[in-house]
């Protein structure tokens, strides 16, 4: 790269080492920096909606994912290019901040970027659209409150909620299932949300899961499945109302933290010592037993001796259990942590209804189910699946229903989903467009072609002629003034989506909407480049 | 160079590989980089600004419009075009914003001297007539300037948020720029008035959501701390709590480093446990009962402490960033402990409301209205890394601004009015002066019209004419012209004061007087000697250990004797 030259044609070296770095400037910029973020959003437009297709991807050490989630998708392409990683970004802050519509925002920033691209060539400035789009957003997002319905609930009733959610599942591997799924995350979220205070902490409900059988198994454990086996294999398998112990403290005789040494001269010494091991582990083993306690858990590991007493003394036990777990558990079972074993008293022991050791068909592998706790503060989610890459989706799928179960416990408004909120607001927007005087007429308009992305996306990805099922849709909208006509994409028969039970909330569109808008700015407004010419 | 034959044998003074240059066109030469450096710059002026895109070597991307970060991130080598760089950070550090206007001037400053230095003129002459200038440009700011001092609290926010605003308007941010402006103003205007401490303000940035879901907070906030098991059974929310600040670890662990125990008696092992024990229960119990519902420490708060505060319902974090344990003391009135003992109840703080709170993907403990609060905190959304960062900067820019308002309460019209009435100005003056001045003052004045010009260019206005309606306006005998400026929205001019287009003096007063330093600077050289490198960073086999050595020799021969 040469910024100038002298008189002589000598370049100026002015930047180090600007012999290898590029740099390309003006509208030049601005086109490169669309066309490579169009390129992204054209590989998820196929996964939207509930007709839409999953991507195989294969990361460099050879693991196999399977996913139709916008987010997953473009993390796992580790994309190169800056522009396209902006993109990538996009669809993460989505997903952190809704958790669902990852695919949703990338296409409208595409579409954005594309109709962008054409008022460019009319020789608008970058900056102008940037400024239509940003009035056009305000036009829509304010539009989309105008359209929106509050959905009341209540624990008792919760079928507004499972709605919401079985349309996110919709268009998941998890599809055939989606009531299922969509009761188990709405009963999580609402176990563990403080209603009040409108606050849910997602980190209080654990997904796990486990290869094998079949995806109907999965179901909602009312307590925590932790991914070990009790300690000494003929401690009992099954547990009924079962005290519990939590120590993090670990069953071997204590150790001060302080360097320290133990001089033994003699063997009475030897023989003390050993005695006095022994004897802490006798001490450790009745002291459970004096405070009631019918199942330790514990932080670390056991001695083989300690292990052996507590078999004998009928006090099943399972070790190495991680710090969330534990703490999970302590929540559930409203016990407390304990952390030496001269503080276990009665009340700090927790309480479960059954505790059992389960294992899966014909391999060795082993979990313990600890349910009906008293606190339901702390849930687990308990998938099964046919194979592990089927299993990491329905994970991802069941995350995106939660957000969405949290969101509307957050905020309960919702839109209709299918398109039609996108319709209804790009209807609004090119009303509103008329109004405007200067260019920024042109870049509202554009917006608007650009919200009809999504139903096009929709309706091409469902099979049905695209350009006709969306223009429908659109003259019955206007026609009607029914903001609630959308794609048919399961081919009910009907479009509204009122009836179809198409929904999604307020506050994930509206993100969308303004996470696009933000990102398409902020690309149109790049004009000049500098990097390295090559990777390496 | 080859000696000839029969020649007298060169005199060799510097040595060898020296690359010397000299006289006018070495000047040139200067001048030039200089303007190519400038020209990058450029197109990132004003609200229709573009933004540039830096990838480095080491694979970071920066995506911005601020002169000064553009700058440092350019990473210049020459040494004329370096001067630029220290111009732009030291207006950067020193008003905060203007810092690309800064640049543009010192190179249309250079680039009006050039023909003149090439057709002979002596550089020294132009520096003269540039100090001149400058002064007097200067005293024109201050007479053109409008005082808000002294007017209503009401009206002087008002004045504060159009500054804000216009320091916002040429970055990504500007859709908003109303919301952020009031954002910026209410921080500042928490601040303690005499100082204005600008680390008392946080800047917190999350990920995902939109602009208007950034807030600020009239106390702390910070992202929760890594914590360990049983801090969820701890309560999340108080009202009116008492908070204790701690600096030390509440964790069991040895008490001195280096410390050995021998014991000649196994039965006396478990006195030495229980005796560790005790040290860290009787921490816990002295934070217990001080009365705190808060417990916050700069350093660890292990699993045994965490467990001991939830079993009390107390709430605690421990690894809080050093910075934000300091302004929860201002902001709360606590005082920070680096022990445990004599706590008593004058070293507690309160505040309003504590909760922790779901910020997007994060937890944050939120600790709201603060008594005492002379601090507050900005939690920044944004959809992306580079969107957030980028956000940061502006908003940091019109802090700046407001916080320089508030010190020197002068404004003047933004838009290249200002620029447009001193180049009127200097103009006028210049036709008084007899002699080669009056040629330097009027390129002088010619060069304070690149802002106007590089703004319209920016907006793809046709600048010639644009120019030439300012030049009308501010020509006007009674003076009613002389708050024209750029209207970036029409093409047209407009009445910027009017339009509330507003800049602070100081602003412009700064990069005036740096802008003309730095051209002046640069004219006044007329050789250069680059030292070659000692040795060839690729010439020596061991290059870690070579460079090492290197760099120490030399320093060693710089050194006095």
């Amino acid at each position: 790269m040469s910024l100038a030259f002298d008189d002589y044609g000598r370049p100026f070296i002015i930047l180090r080492e600007q012999g290898s770095k590029s740099r390309v400037r003006g509208t030049e910029a601005v086109k490169a920096n669309i066309l490579a973020a169009k390129t992204v959003a054209r590989t998820l437009r196929s996964s939207l909606g509930p007709k839409g297709m999953d991507k195989m991807l294969q990361s460099p050490d050879g693991d196999v994912t399977i996913t139709n989630d916008g987010a997953t998708i473009l993390e796992q392409m580790e994309v190169q290019h800056q522009i396209g990683k902006l993109l990538v970004e996009l669809s993460k802050s989505q997903d952190h901040e809704i958790g669902d519509g990852t695919t949703g925002v990338v296409v409208l920033a595409g579409s954005l970027l594309e109709q962008a691209e054409s008022l460019l060539d009319m020789g608008i400035h970058p900056l102008r659209i940037a400024e239509g789009y940003e009035m056009a957003c305000k036009v829509a997002t304010a539009h989309l409150d105008s359209i929106a319905t509050k959905w009341d609930f209540s624990p008792e009733e919760v079928e507004p909620l499972v709605q919401t959610c079985m349309t996110t599942l919709s268009s998941k591997v998890v599809g055939r299932l989606k009531r299922q799924m969509a009761e188990i995350c709405v009963k999580a979220v609402l176990a563990v949300a403080d209603l009040p205070r409108r606050d849910v902490n997602l980190d209080l409900i654990k997904v796990e899961g486990k290869v094998g059988g079949a995806m109907e198994d999965t179901r909602l454990v009312e307590g925590i499945v932790i991914d070990k086996d009790f300690s000494h294999p003929q401690m009992p398998k099954e547990l009924k109302d079962v005290k519990i112990a939590i120590l993090t403290c670990p069953f071997e005789a204590p150790k001060p933290k302080t360097k320290h040494k133990v001089d033994i001269d003699t063997v009475e010494k030897f023989e003390s010592l050993r005695h006095a091991e022994q004897q802490y582990f006798i001490d450790m083993v009745q002291k459970c037993k004096d405070a009631g306690a019918g199942l330790i858990i514990c932080q670390w590991g056991f001695e083989d001796e300690a292990n052996h007493l507590l078999m004998h003394h009928n006090l099943p036990a399972i070790r190495w259990v991680g710090g969330v777990e534990i703490e999970l558990l302590a929540m559930a079972t409203g016990a407390r942590i304990v952390p030496r074993f001269e503080e276990l008293s009665p009340d700090k022991l927790g309480f479960a209804k059954c505790v059992r050791e389960v294992g899966y068909g014909t391999t060795k592998e082993r979990s313990i189910i600890i349910e009906g706790c008293p606190n339901l503060s702390a849930v687990t989610i308990w998938v099964r699946g046919g194979n592990r890459m089927v299993l990491d989706e329905v994970r991802r799928s069941l995350h995106d229903a939660l957000c969405v179960a949290r969101n509307l416990v957050r905020d309960n408004s919702i839109v209709y989903g299918g398109g039609s909120a996108e319709i209804a607001c790009s209807l609004a927007v090119e009303a509103a467009a008329d109004k405007v005087v200067g260019v920024e007429q042109y870049a509202m308009r554009a917006f608007a072609d650009a919200l009809e992305a999504v139903p096009l996306a929709l309706a091409e990805n469902s099979g049905l002629p695209s350009i006709e099922s969306l223009t429908a849709v659109k003259a019955r909208q206007l026609a009607e003034s029914n903001p609630h006509l959308g794609i048919d994409c399961n081919d009910v028969g009907t479009n509204d989506m009122r009836e179809q039970n198409v929904f999604e909330t307020l506050i994930g569109k509206r993100q969308q909407m303004f996470l696009a808008t933000q990102v398409c700015k902020m690309i149109l407004k790049i004009d000049d480049i500098i990097q390295p010419s090559q990777y390496d | 160079m080859m000696p000839m034959m029969g020649m007298q044998p060169q005199i060799i003074l510097l040595k060898e590989g020296t690359d010397t240059s000299q006289g006018t066109p070495q000047l040139v030469s200067n001048i030039n980089a200089c303007m190519a450096l400038a020209d990058t710059v450029r197109t990132t002026l004003g609200p229709r600004g573009m933004d540039k895109l830096i990838h480095d070597d080491k694979g970071r991307v920066t995506i911005s419009n601020d002169g000064a970060t553009i700058m440092k991130l350019l990473d210049v080598v020459h040494p004329a075009a370096k001067t630029l760089v220290d111009v732009s950070l030291s207006q950067d550090a020193e008003v905060g914003d203007g810092t690309t206007t800064v640049v543009i001037l010192s190179g249309e400053f250079l680039r009006e001297a050039k023909p003149f230095v090439e057709e002979g003129v002596h550089p020294r002459s132009i520096i003269k007539s540039y100090r001149q200038a400058c002064n007097l440009a200067v005293s024109k700011v201050k007479e053109l300037s409008v005082s808000l001092e002294g007017k209503g609290d009401d009206e002087k926010r008002e004045l504060l948020l159009k500054c804000a605003a216009t320091s916002l308007n040429s970055k990504l941010v500007s859709g908003e720029r109303e919301f952020f402006a009031k954002m910026c103003v209410d921080a500042v205007s928490c601040l303690d008035a005499s100082t204005l401490d600008l680390k008392m303000i946080g800047m917190k940035k999350v990920i995902g959501g939109g602009l208007r879901d950034s807030f600020l907070v009239d106390g702390v906030a910070f992202k929760k701390t890594f914590s360990y098991a049983g801090f969820e059974q701890q309560p999340k929310s108080f009202n009116n709590p008492k908070i204790l600040l701690l600096n030390i670890e509440l964790e069991l662990k040895s008490e001195k480093e280096n410390a050995e125990i021998r014991l000649d008696d196994p039965a006396q092992y478990q006195s030495i446990v229980d005796a560790e024990w005790n040290i860290i229960y009787d921490k816990l119990a002295k934070c217990a009962d001080s009365g705190a519902q808060i417990v916050l420490s700069r350093l660890a708060i292990g699993d045994l402490g965490t467990q001991y505060f939830a079993d009390r319902g107390i709430f605690c974090a421990g690894r809080v960033p050093e910075d934000d344990l300091q302004r929860m003391a201002k902001a709360t009135g606590a005082r920070m402990q680096t022990t445990v003992n004599n706590l008593d109840k004058a070293v507690l703080g309160t505040c309003e409301r504590f909760e922790e709170r779901q910020v997007g993907g994060e937890r944050y403990n939120l600790f709201t209205g603060c008594t005492k609060a002379r601090t507050a905190t900005i939690v920044l959304r944004g959809g992306s890394e580079q969107f957030i960062d980028e956000a940061e900067r502006s908003l940091h820019d019109a802090i700046m601004i407001v916080r320089r308002a508030l010190k020197h309460a002068h404004v003047v019209a933004g838009g290249g009015a200002i620029d447009m009435e001193l180049s009127r100005a200097l103009r006028d003056h210049a036709r008084s002066i007899p002699g080669k001045a009056q040629l330097f003052i009027n390129a002088y004045a010619k060069a304070l019209e690149a802002i106007p010009r590089q703004l319209c260019d920016n907006a793809g206005f046709d600048a010639t004419d644009v120019l030439n309606k300012l030049r009308q306006k501010h020509a006007l005998a009674d003076g009613s012209g002389k708050y024209y400026g750029v209207d970036v929205n029409s093409g047209g001019v407009v009445n910027t004061f009017d339009a509330f287009v507003w800049e602070p003096a100081l602003v412009k007063l700064n990069a005036i007087q740096s802008a003309t330093e730095a051209a002046c600077l640069i004219l006044s050289v007329d050789e250069t000697v680059k030292n070659p490198r000692s040795e060839a960073p690729d010439a020596s086999p061991m290059g870690g250990r070579g460079g090492g050595m290197r760099g120490r020799g030399r320093g060693r021969g710089m050194m006095r004797r």
